[in-house]
């Protein structure tokens, strides 16, 4: 017979490709819809972008974001903005997925009398608050209305102070769970200035870091990793800082700093008293005989003989680091956040100010002039004191702005049932949340990114917001509701501005008063508005030694409580993705992994490994965490680096009603946190402190790693130089090992890049970065323990191999490595595709063509460095939340590879930008993604064939630092990486 | 053994189903709907023929970037403000305008959404338009003149003018 096997199955493939095929892709629209009138910002396919400030944390960065066919597509660090220069952290990044929310509330939703809601027409909500505002005022009682809000500065706080005034009150409340109480009180009784003055890192070759995560989530962190990590690497000068982080835990900023000493909390204030006493001791304090008199009178007992003990520091190393510090050229102590803020926050604090005011800090490295915004926060104290209030039916109405308290102070406080007894809540908020799920009217507003507005981070840097694109949904500004409701209300003020937009405009003529010499205002206004902002330079401020210091003002307990072996001292740790649990609900952030344990989508609690053993716990073991307060359940997971007796719980997750993201996944930690206001004076929460048992339980919770690996068993992964052993143009490396592959030729460009492992500070914002451009799908709890997670960029976590237990035990010591595709120039991944889906490009990238891929996945199990990510499903995005989606990257479909391209998006777009304006391609032109976030400043990238290019510099064969990855393998990786300085 | 009349019958019938599985193939994934009218019946022969308009008029997108883009009806009406206002189609076209109504026209040209196709390197090297979308100016209808799901049209003429063919120039 003459029809062959061969034939037959020819016929039977097309024929099943036939069946297959009309449902393969999805279709494309059928029809074409032009503008009626074109905006004359937007052309078809080309990218506009709008300056903006990021309201995700009160750090206040500037972003711009870019806007395709009046969508809001990515969200990058405004270069020009004073705080972050242009980096902007994995929370900014996220901002996209507030704006596009599926949860979105989309109507005003009224209360029910059987407890539900009840969607109700804009209309309808406003006549609801202001018939209630008028029986209110009738009753008498205008002046106990209250507006809680989250921090605003500018228009927004004027505005707010407005309206309440207009109904005869002046309880605005602004709160944020992290409102530095501890550090403004300190502030307050050494300088006699309850604010958060501005920290300099730049130029500071010495820091001490008293258990402050400042690059991680403490008060403005890409301004402090960019000011911190540019003193790191091997710069021209030659020169580099170090930091010592004091703590009972290995936090992703004591990961960075050279020396982790492991302190208990209530001991670091301590530990600044005997560095003061040590520096005027010796007499190198830089003050008048005067004041060195009195502070070694304030110190007195404090020597670092009385307080080696408690401080678990030998004498010989507290002078040491105590000299140290004094003898720098520039140093700087920080001390604040969560570690500090338990019942001494406000003595360590103080000491610490007296350690930077000995060592001539104060007005250099610290500097009280342009004060950060948190400075204004009320304290917790203060919500404290209105909670009691609302529980004796003093508050008649209630408005909240963006701010969940019911989640993030402690419960036990008893916020649910004093709220409970207050008769109107609005909640003015554009998701749903614990709070807002308690209110009688929910307005929803317009996300930050939608709206019009501006925002001082600190003074004279005044950011302005303008919306990115249309609102997604019916939502209103909050500007815009003041505004209508206090002209129908019809009392006092005026309220005339027709919308927001002008009243801030109105507001914005006395900065232009002040920074707009020589230009009309409207010259003025388009130029910050494309700028971000406008800056003021401020003039400097002293401040000095207060009088009535005195040494109850600086001194916490003489001796750190012993361990009793049965009770743990609980330490809540902000999060660096989800902060105080406002970035639970944003996927990419859920499945960012933490930086230091690598978990995903959940909450553990941290423990020692010495007390694990003692426990006879391992990973994932279910314990039972009990405080006088509550109790709840958590998975163990064993931490290196935490001091024996502490145990830690991430803060931020825990929601039960933060939409579908968040809800469900972990346990909030404030449930188990002691309620009283710190009792130092400054009145903040007692993040850190609080006993708490353990017990073991039956069974496992699972939790979902992305990465087992502790060690990296010897591979030299992260490889290390001592800093002396730095020498400039020595000896060039030998040259690569003969290969079996074919030799590529690279015809104009060849494309690489340099990270800097001594300035990654692992803090994931290249990650997110990388999501948000890249269409990068979040897979979920499950299939992360699947090991399916579909990252194209990681920061790879390794501790040093110590040993983490037992008696030989040192401090834990850990280092980040970001690793994504290196493009290889021997590629062992191309050389096994079968149907050439892998190939090289003549531009030395490893290309991945989607519509070749048939998912063999012989590439990925043939790449040493584990970067590829193969597409088990179809991962379905939720509308809105698809607006997102970049339109220059194809969104990957089941069955197919994929992996980092060094953003050949952005190469391509560079080139064709470059063709347009018939130019050649400038160096830094070109920034992928990761590049572009990182805060640190580790990534550059560029054309390795010009020599004079910055990555052709970093990477120069001749310097010490240059380094592949497992170069063993004689891959040659167009990824280099410089290795990480030990001081 | 086969027959050969009978194998002949079967050669055919497996020939004819492979046919049809391509029209299937080409009908579903890759040609568009071409069937349907435009919803006004727009002539390329009068606008780009007849009256000689410089494509770039209306599809001024290709200068700029990616995308030609459809022109807005407000450049429509620039000249049908005037230019043949009483006819039915351009009525209609005043009345959509009017009511600040879009029209929705039917796609002609697509391309794989894998595929990043950019007007402006092309428009700069002096492609004629024809090239890829036919005789235009002769068109009363559009229609799509070659197959832009044939990866090979590309590939040929980047060849023929020494331009790039690495896959990272469309595929991303």
């Amino acid at each position: 017979m003459d029809l062959k096997r061969r034939d037959f199955l020819k016929i039977i493939g097309a024929t099943t490709v036939a069946t297959t095929l009309p449902g393969c892709t999805p279709k494309a629209p059928k029809s074409l819809i032009p503008y009626i009138i074109p905006h004359e910002e937007i052309i078809p396919g080309k990218s506009v972008w709008y300056a903006s400030v990021c309201r995700e944390c009160p750090a206040g960065c500037g972003v711009n974001i870019r806007v395709r066919e009046g969508r809001a597509t990515k969200a990058e660090g405004n270069p020009l903005h004073p705080v972050n220069h242009g980096a902007l952290c994995a929370r900014g990044q996220a901002s996209l997925q507030g704006l596009y929310h599926p949860d979105r509330i989309q109507t005003p939703l009224l209360r029910t009398a059987t407890g539900g809601w009840e969607p109700a027409t804009w209309e309808k909500a406003e006549d609801v608050v202001l018939s209630h505002l008028q029986e209110t005022l009738r009753q008498g009682k205008g002046r106990d209305v209250v507006w809680i809000s989250s921090l605003q500065t500018g228009s927004l706080r004027a505005l707010l102070g407005e309206w309440l005034a207009s109904v005869g009150s002046k309880n605005l409340l602004m709160y944020e769970p992290f409102g530095h109480e501890a550090l403004k009180k300190g502030n307050e009784r050494v300088f006699g200035a309850a604010t958060v003055p501005v920290y300099e890192f730049a130029g500071v070759d010495t820091i001490y870091s008293f258990g402050t995560d400042f690059l991680e989530t403490w008060l403005s962190p890409v301004a402090f990793a960019r000011g911190f990590a540019g003193e790191r690497g091997f710069g021209e000068s030659g020169r580099r800082n170090t930091l010592a982080y004091f703590g009972p835990r290995l936090s992703m900023t004591a990961a960075n700093a050279d020396a982790w000493v492991d302190v208990h909390p209530d001991m670091l204030g301590n530990l600044a008293l005997a560095f003061v006493s040590v520096v005027v001791g010796e007499g190198l304090s830089r003050l008048s005989v005067a004041e060195t008199t009195r502070i070694s009178a304030l110190v007195e007992g404090f020597g670092p003989e009385q307080m080696s003990w408690p401080t678990g520091l030998t004498v010989d190393r507290i002078v040491e680091l105590g000299r140290a510090f004094a003898k720098s050229p520039s140093s700087l102590a920080i001390a604040g956040g969560a570690v500090i803020e338990g019942e001494f926050g406000a003595q360590t604090a103080a000491a610490v100010n007296l350690l930077n005011y000995v060592c001539g800090n104060v007005g250099r490295s610290i500097r009280f002039e342009g004060a950060e915004s948190p400075g204004t926060l009320n304290t917790y104290a203060d919500m404290d004191r209105l909670l009691r209030q609302m529980e004796r039916n003093q508050v008649p109405a209630l408005f909240l702005s963006e701010v969940n308290p019911v989640f993030t102070i402690p419960s036990s406080s008893g916020i649910a049932a004093a709220l409970a007894k207050v008769p109107f809540i609005v909640a003015c908020t554009s998701v749903m949340d614990e709070t807002a799920s308690l209110a009688t009217l929910v307005l929803p507003i317009h996300t930050p990114l939608e709206s019009w507005g501006d925002y001082e981070p600190r003074e004279g840097v005044h950011g302005v917001m303008q919306p990115a694109m249309q609102p997604v949904f019916g939502t209103k500004m909050l500007g815009d509701i003041l505004l209508h409701t206090g002209r129908r209300l019809g009392r006092a003020g005026s309220f005339a501005a027709p919308d927001f937009h002008v009243y801030v405009m109105e507001r914005w003529k006395t900065i232009h008063a002040r920074c707009g010499k020589g230009k009309t205002f409207e010259e003025f206004w388009v130029e910050s508005l494309a700028r971000g902002g406008a800056w003021e330079t401020l003039p400097p401020q002293q401040v000095r030694l207060a009088r009535t210091l005195a040494a109850t003002d600086l001194c916490g307990p003489k001796d750190a409580p012993p361990l009793s072996g049965k009770t743990f001292t609980l330490l809540s740790s902000p999060s660096i993705a989800h902060y105080d649990g406002r970035g639970a609900n944003k996927p990419w952030l859920q499945e960012m992994p933490d930086p230091i344990t690598r978990l995903v989508w959940g909450s553990w609690i941290e423990l020692s490994p010495d007390d694990a053993v003692r426990l006879g716990v391992t990973n994932g073991d279910r314990i039972q965490v009990s405080s006088p307060y509550a109790r709840c359940e958590l998975p163990a997971y064993i931490k290196r680096g935490l001091r024996v007796g502490c145990v830690a719980i991430p803060i931020g997750q825990g929601h039960t009603s933060y939409g579908r993201y968040a809800n469900g996944v972990g346990v909030n930690v404030t449930a188990l946190l002691d309620p009283k206001p710190s009792a130092d004076g400054s009145g903040g929460v007692l993040w850190c402190g609080t006993k708490v048992e353990l017990v073991k339980l039956p069974g496992k919770i699972a939790l979902a790693s992305v990465q087992e690996a502790e060690s990296e068993f010897d591979r030299e992964i992260i490889q290390e130089i001592p800093l002396a052993a730095l020498v400039r143009g020595g000896e060039a490396a030998p040259v690569n090992a003969p290969s079996l592959y074919p030799p590529q030729e690279y015809l104009k460009h060849h494309w690489g890049m340099a990270i800097d492992v001594d300035k990654c500070t692992g803090c994931s914002a290249c990650v997110t970065a990388c999501y948000a451009e890249n269409n990068v799908p979040v897979v979920g709890k499950q299939e992360v323990m699947n090991g399916r997670e579909m990252a194209w960029i990681r920061i790879d976590r390794y501790y040093a191999d110590k040993a983490a237990t037992g008696a030989e035990r040192e401090p834990a010591k850990a280092g980040f490595i970001p690793v994504l595709c290196q493009q290889c120039g021997a590629a062992p991944c191309e050389t096994v595709c079968p149907v050439y889906a892998a190939y090289h490009t003549d531009e030395g990238l490893n290309g991945q063509v989607y519509n070749r891929c048939i998912g063999t996945r012989y590439c990925a199990n043939n790449c040493p460095y584990k970067v590829r990510r193969f597409n088990w499903f179809d991962h379905d995005i939720p509308e809105p939340l698809n607006w997102q989606l970049n339109p220059d990257v194809t969104v990957r479909t089941k069955g197919v590879m994929e992996k980092c391209t060094f953003c050949v998006q952005r190469i391509v777009e560079g080139k064709n930008t470059a063709r347009m304006e018939h130019r050649e391609l400038v160096d830094g032109e070109i920034a992928p993604a990761c590049q572009q976030a990182c805060p640190a400043q580790a990534i550059t990238f560029g054309d390795l064939k010009d020599p004079e290019s910055q990555v052709s510099k970093l990477t120069e064969e001749r310097e010490p630092r240059p380094y592949h990855m497992l170069e063993e393998l004689n891959t040659r990786p167009a990824v280099t990486y410089l290795k990480r300085i030990t001081a | 053994m086969m027959t050969p009349r009978l194998h002949s019958v079967v050669r055919f019938a497996l020939a004819a189903f492979f046919g049809f599985s391509v029209t299937l193939v080409m009908n579903g994934c890759n040609r568009p709907d071409t069937g349907a009218r435009q919803p006004i019946a727009f002539s390329h022969k009068i606008h780009a023929g007849d009256n000689k308009i410089q494509c770039q008029y209306c599809h001024g997108g290709v200068r700029r970037g990616t995308a030609a883009g459809i022109p807005s009806e407000r450049l429509c009406m620039g000249c049908h403000q005037l230019v043949a206002a009483n006819r039915p189609e351009i009525i209609r076209l005043r009345d959509a305008f009017q009511k600040n109504q879009p029209i929705p026209w039917m796609r002609v040209n697509v391309i794989g959404d894998f595929v990043y196709f950019n007007h402006y390197p092309h428009v700069a090297k002096m492609i004629p338009c024809q090239k890829c979308h036919g005789e235009i100016q002769a068109m009363a209808e559009v229609r799509p003149a070659v197959n832009l799901a044939d990866m090979a049209f590309c590939v040929d003429c980047h060849r023929q003018h020494a331009a790039p063919v690495d896959c990272y120039t469309c595929h991303r």
